[in-house]
């Protein structure tokens, strides 16, 4: 196996707030290797995006704090270098899309400007240079007339055209790691398929290694080549698609699995996972999903005992549950047709 | 842009219609001008009856309003009530520069202050300096106008009777023999210099609270995250991303402010002996002479929709949404 470009260790987040210390990340591990695109999966609260943001620097700090853990990108720790160097990294090799571009684009400045801004950042170029450059990036995440749209503003451009520009700002200096962060829920469904051509043909061109954040189980289908399952900031499970459809050996990832409408079966109701999410405040001991999961059935040992990840096969397939072998042969009921049904929101 | 402008010019137009109508009407509410006069046994009847016939009081209410406005309009706001001879413009001509000369210098200095104070505050939130601005702040606030005027009036004259030094003037707009040219203007700029910064003091909390507040908000939104995401440096993502769109509401704020200060700032322009606007609309209200009254309310008004329309064109200028809706 080639050496990850991103490797994520133990790593933890705090956000002190009024009513207590938040813990949005519990010491979260997991390598992203070159070319490759991770999937990480988990419902809102999860830790998906903090545990990101964290890493290139940008969460709010105070309220946040990084209380352990180490990234290493391309060998150099990510937490512990300098200001100057990271602000290098960022934008630069690895770069980011933001869930929302309604509101991720700055409003007062023109669209082409906010691009050629980042080209600037990280390149000693002309102005002439930086606008030809964007018009080329613009034609090539498929936005019609793009010296036109160069010299529009966020408000002239629909929801679908936004993305395209932050993904085009993402790739502008042909970053090793793309991080997409929901890059599509803010979107219509049919924007949402034309996004995530966009998103594989930039991957394709720049072949960078992408970490695709979203609580969307057919994206993860359609995009990842392996997953990350996230749960009240700790990681549940981590293996390649295809064994996460098909055998699955967390409770959780079938919690998910299983509240997803099935397109051959006429059902009446929709089967959610029972209960809440837990406080990230006053998380519940031992296994944080145990409240929830229909395999503890109030087991002493889920209540009592924090489940590490640990192998399950040699693959690298990894779970965080006591009981994880109870869930061998027990197909999932998604498992006939897992990318067709997977088709909508998880 | 052009049209956004004229659009906004042409809905000034009636706004001032309505001003007049109410200026005209409440003023006209306060009762009979010259019901003093009346009553005076000095004067004879015939006096006042000519003063009556003169300035149309014996007709209905709404044709001396048509009177009015035709005065105000043709012979720019005509004559004071009581002194036929002389002519209300050249009392306003002479007073509102200085007025204006007063706000300019004590708003200017004042918007730079509190912007770069309101900045720096937010960026370092919750810091020594943000502390320190945050209590001058609720001082300025708090400080009444009349009792800084007063104090800053001692301080300065101390200081001249023990050192013989004049840095500012006390009181008045000029000194006996002012000069002309370079020297009538610096001569000017010391004796506006503390009413100045009489006003200045509550501009500068008002400016820095408004400006932190909204720069706060701004620097926690997406946009700003994606100028870091990008790699920017963060004075650009601060002092590019963040502030022009944090600018938005403090134009409102000191527009306001401005327009409202033409209107005289009373009480300091009393205490400095200062031939302004203020102590022009005192003078005129207790001698009850209403047409200088209401000339002065129509050009605060005007003064109050002008600096409403600098606003919004400034709005256009700042964020590119307003200049095509």
């Amino acid at each position: 196996m080639p050496d990850p470009i991103l490797s994520i260790k133990d790593l933890t987040v705090d956000f002190r707030t009024e009513d207590g210390v938040v813990h949005a990340v519990n010491h979260v591990t997991y390598d992203v290797f070159p070319g490759e695109t991770l999937g990480i999966v988990g419902e809102s609260g999860s830790g998906k995006s903090v545990s990101q943001l964290a890493v290139l620097g940008l969460i709010p700090q105070p309220p946040g704090r990084i209380t352990s853990g180490e990234a290493y990108f391309n060998g150099k720790n990510l937490l512990t270098m300098g200001k100057k160097d990271l602000r290098r990294i960022r934008g630069g090799e690895v770069a980011m899309v933001f869930q929302d571009p309604m509101t991720s684009l700055n409003p007062v400045f023109k669209i082409g400007d906010q691009i050629a801004e980042a080209i600037h950042a990280h390149n000693d170029v002309s102005n002439k240079a930086a606008r030809s450059r964007t018009i080329e990036l613009l034609k090539l995440v498929g936005v019609p007339t793009p010296e036109r749209r160069y010299d529009q503003y966020p408000h002239e451009f629909s929801g679908g055209m936004r993305q395209r520009a932050m993904i085009a700002m993402a790739i502008a200096n042909e970053p090793k790691l793309l991080i997409a962060d929901e890059p599509t829920t803010a979107l219509d469904v049919t924007i949402q398929a034309q996004i995530l051509e966009v998103l594989k043909k930039a991957r394709d061109e720049t072949g960078a290694a992408t970490i695709l954040i979203t609580h969307d189980l057919g994206l993860v289908a359609e995009m990842a080549d392996r997953v990350v399952v996230m749960y009240a900031g700790k990681v549940m499970e981590l293996t390649d698609v295809r064994t996460l459809f098909e055998a699955p050996r967390h409770p959780y990832t079938v919690g998910l699995m299983d509240s997803l409408p099935r397109m051959t079966v006429d059902e009446e109701w929709l089967r959610p996972i029972p209960g809440q999410p837990p406080s990230l405040i006053s998380p519940p001991p031992g296994c944080p999903f145990h409240p929830r999961c229909f395999l503890s059935n109030g087991r002493e040992r889920c209540r009592e005992e924090e489940p590490p990840l640990r192998p399950l096969g040699p693959d690298g397939h990894v779970s965080a549950c006591h009981f994880a072998e109870e869930l061998e042969g027990q197909q999932s009921k998604q498992v006939e047709t897992p990318v067709e049904a997977a088709g909508s929101k998880g | 842009m052009i049209t956004y402008v004229l659009r906004r010019l042409l809905y000034s137009i009636p706004v001032l219609i309505a001003a007049s109508l109410l200026i005209f009407f409440s003023v006209s509410a306060m009762g009979d001008p010259l019901a003093e006069l009346k009553i005076n046994p000095l004067l004879s009847k015939q006096t006042v009856h000519n003063i009556e016939q003169r300035n149309h009081l014996d007709k209905p209410i709404i044709v001396q309003y048509g009177y009015w406005v035709k005065t105000a309009v043709t012979d720019k706001f005509g004559s004071p009530l009581l002194i036929p001879g002389e002519h209300i413009w050249n009392d306003l001509r002479r007073v509102l520069p200085h007025t204006l000369q007063l706000i300019f210098l004590s708003e200017i200095f004042a918007l730079i202050f509190g912007i770069g104070i309101g900045v720096y505050s937010a960026i370092r939130q919750y810091s020594f300096f943000d502390y320190v601005a945050t209590s001058f702040s609720f001082l300025g606030f708090a400080m009444p106008v009349f009792w800084l005027a007063l104090m800053l009036q001692i301080a300065f004259t101390d200081i001249f009777i023990k050192w013989h030094v004049r840095i500012f003037y006390t009181s008045g707009l000029s000194s006996e023999n002012p000069g002309s040219g370079i020297h009538f203007w610096v001569d000017r700029f010391q004796h506006l210099a503390l009413p100045a910064l009489t006003l200045m003091v509550l501009s500068i909390a008002q400016y820095s609270r408004f400006m932190r507040a909204s720069m706060l908000e701004v620097i926690n939104s997406d946009y700003v995250r994606t100028a870091r995401a990008k790699g920017l440096v963060e004075r650009r993502v601060t002092l590019k991303h963040a502030f022009r769109n944090a600018l938005i509401p403090l134009v409102t704020v000191s527009a306001i402010n401005f327009g409202a200060l033409i209107g005289g700032a009373v009480i300091t322009e009393t205490i400095f002996q200062l031939d302004g606007m203020g102590p022009y609309f005192i003078q005129n209200l207790f001698s009850r002479d209403t047409y200088a009254v209401m000339a002065w309310l129509m050009i605060t008004a005007t003064a109050v929709i002008l600096f409403n329309l600098i606003a919004d064109i400034l709005y256009g200028y700042i964020d590119p949404r307003i200049r095509y809706e």
